[in-house]
């Protein structure tokens, strides 16, 4: 089934609306992280701040490639620098809850 | 006998260092517990605990690594007592000897008693440990993280091969028939990019373009997040499979009216509820296309019985029998609008925009587990599609259809705009309200008292002539009632 083609047409719509609706899980993960580091620093839990890194993580590897890098490079930082300043702070090794 | 103080004396020496560690206890007592213990310990003739210091005996007791540590530290040590051993064996099994420990003999006795106190033994804390293992949380959590990258690079590049696989196998079927293969709407001329455009680490998108009866045809590679470990975890518990989505936007005159399903019952079920389309023109459930010959795992849902008809033709049958497994579910629809919109009350002044659309969901084979040989497989999924594309141009409604099917969009428009009557209206009354309070403000602005008088006359005649409008309009109807 050779067509004759007809003119080219125009652009692609590809850039739909619909990304933002169809998964959240970036944006979740991305807060989560935030959450998580601020609840590490705050309250100097350990496995908070590793909590935050793996939601960082989870974040950038779930994320579109048309979404913003700063934000993921902000959230992972942010989580870094969570679990660092916990250890500076009490270089004992994390207990297990168990 | 002299050996034997020999041996006493030599045992003084770590008995000191022991001291000397263990100055920060503040019990007097301990101290004098172990001066005792020391001698009582001695009593137990036994060349094994003879041998350990009394260090080792407090912190040795719960921690064999404490034990292997201090157990170095005393190997110098150790040699001494070894020597003393070997030529104390035969005394020190026997019964110490009366003449020489009278003066003992009470204080031994009496801290036999005391020696059944526990000792309390000190845990040193992880972190004076310097030991790498008691850090074994951090070291899991590491090993976690590197888990993860190691799943990202390896999910990323199985789904940047099969993405390529599939457009390889696709790709010249796809040139013969579009003019305009891949567009990434970047460029200012319609020029084929010939590649996928990776959108996500598992989305690929492919715009074709430049065929009679269709505007375009928007392929997506929907593919597994291998990329993210918690989803491949998910999926152990639950499988999944690759899907691969294609929407045709079909010109307005080459498609007739008329809303079609056809997939597995399941999708079909669910495509009903979210669907704008699907719900409001196919109201029956999906029936069982058995009556065609399709498979049982096949459902069709179709707003009138002349549609399935017309589009069940033999070709279409053959298409669907043979890959029921992989179709998940085929819509054509002139209506489409994409998934209902969960709006608010007051935001409903409009009917969605719609566009007459080609919907195909395919599965991948594998169920997860694909190999880029399986794309080969949906090749002939593609031919079916092209295939859709013409025959939709090329069915046409009778007279009958044609009306039934007018009729239904007449109805839902009416629903529509009965729903959104009361809507409507307020927001009219609040736009006339809006611009009176405007104009008002606006004379009430004028500092010029003359502009201010000439605004106000004007404004009033056009309140009169308004007037004048409506009851010519009464008029006019009561003429027609006559």
């Amino acid at each position: 089934l050779t067509e004759t083609p007809s003119p080219a047409r125009y652009k692609p719509p590809a850039t739909e609306t619909n990304p933002a609706l169809e998964d959240p899980t970036p944006d979740y993960m991305n807060l989560l992280g935030m959450v998580f580091s601020m609840c590490g620093l705050m309250l100097k839990l350990k496995w908070c701040a590793w909590i935050a890194v793996y939601c960082s993580f989870i974040s950038f590897a779930n994320s579109r490639s048309s979404e913003d890098t700063k934000q993921m490079m902000s959230s992972f930082m942010l989580s870094i620098s969570a679990v660092v300043m916990s250890y500076l702070q009490n270089p004992q090794p994390m207990s297990p809850p168990w | 006998m002299k050996n034997l103080y020999i041996f006493v004396a030599v045992l003084f020496i770590p008995w000191s260092f022991s001291l000397a560690k263990y100055d920060e206890f503040e019990d007097g007592d301990d101290i004098m517990e172990y001066d005792d213990n020391d001698f009582a310990e001695f009593e137990d003739v036994n060349e094994d605990t003879v041998t350990e210091s009394p260090q080792r005996i407090i912190t040795t007791e719960d921690d064999e690594e404490e034990a292997t540590v201090e157990l170095e530290g005393q190997d110098e040590n150790q040699e001494d007592f070894d020597d003393a051993d070997a030529q104390e064996g035969d005394t020190e099994s026997e019964p110490y000897d009366d003449e020489e420990f009278e003066g003992y003999e009470e204080k031994p006795d009496a801290s036999h008693s005391k020696n059944k106190d526990p000792i309390t033994i000190v845990n040193v804390p992880a972190h004076l440990q310097n030991s790498w293992e008691s850090y074994y949380m951090e070291i899991l959590m590491v090993t976690g993280l590197l888990a993860y990258i190691m799943n990202y690079i390896i999910g990323k590049n199985k789904n940047n091969r099969l993405a390529h696989a599939w457009f390889n196998t696709h790709r010249e079927l796809l040139e013969s028939n579009f003019a305009l293969v891949g567009d990434d709407g970047t460029n200012k001329e319609a020029t084929s990019t010939g590649k996928l455009n990776q959108e996500n680490e598992h989305i690929y998108n492919l715009w074709c373009s430049g065929r009679v009866c269709c505007e375009g045809m928007l392929i997506q590679l929907k593919f597994l997040k291998r990329q993210d470990l918690l989803n491949v975890l998910a999926r152990m518990m639950r499988p999944a499979s690759d899907q691969v989505q294609i929407k045709v936007t079909m010109n307005d005159e080459d498609m007739d009216t008329y809303v079609f399903a056809v997939g597995t019952r399941k999708a079909l079920v669910r495509l009903q509820k979210e669907m704008q389309d699907l719900s409001e023109f196919c109201s029956d459930k999906p029936k069982s296309g058995a009556k065609y010959g399709l498979p049982d795992s096949l459902a069709i849902l179709s707003e009138m019985g002349e549609v399935t008809e017309g589009m069940m033709d033999a070709k279409m049958i053959h298409f669907l029998t043979h890959y029921a497994d992989k179709i998940e579910s085929v819509q054509f629809s002139d209506q489409f609008s994409g998934p209902k919109l969960m709006q608010e009350e007051g935001q409903l002044t409009k009917l969605p925009e719609t566009k007459k659309t080609l919907l195909f969901t395919f599965n991948v084979p594998g169920s997860g587990n694909t190999s880029p040989k399986d794309m080969e497989s949906l090749l002939p999924l593609m031919s079916m599609v092209i295939y859709s594309i013409d025959k939709a141009k090329k069915f046409r409604l009778n007279r009958e259809g044609k009306q039934k099917a007018d009729k239904n969009r007449a109805r839902v428009e009416e629903n529509f705009l009965k729903l959104t009557h009361v809507q409507r209206q307020e927001a009219a009354q609040s736009r006339r309200e809006e611009k009176k309070r405007a104009e008002k403000e606006r004379i009430m602005n004028e500092e010029d008292p003359e502009k201010q008088r000439r605004l106000e006359e004007a404004a009033l005649r056009r309140e009169q002539k308004k007037l004048e409008k409506k009851q010519m309009k009464m008029k006019q109807i009561k003429v027609k009632a006559m």
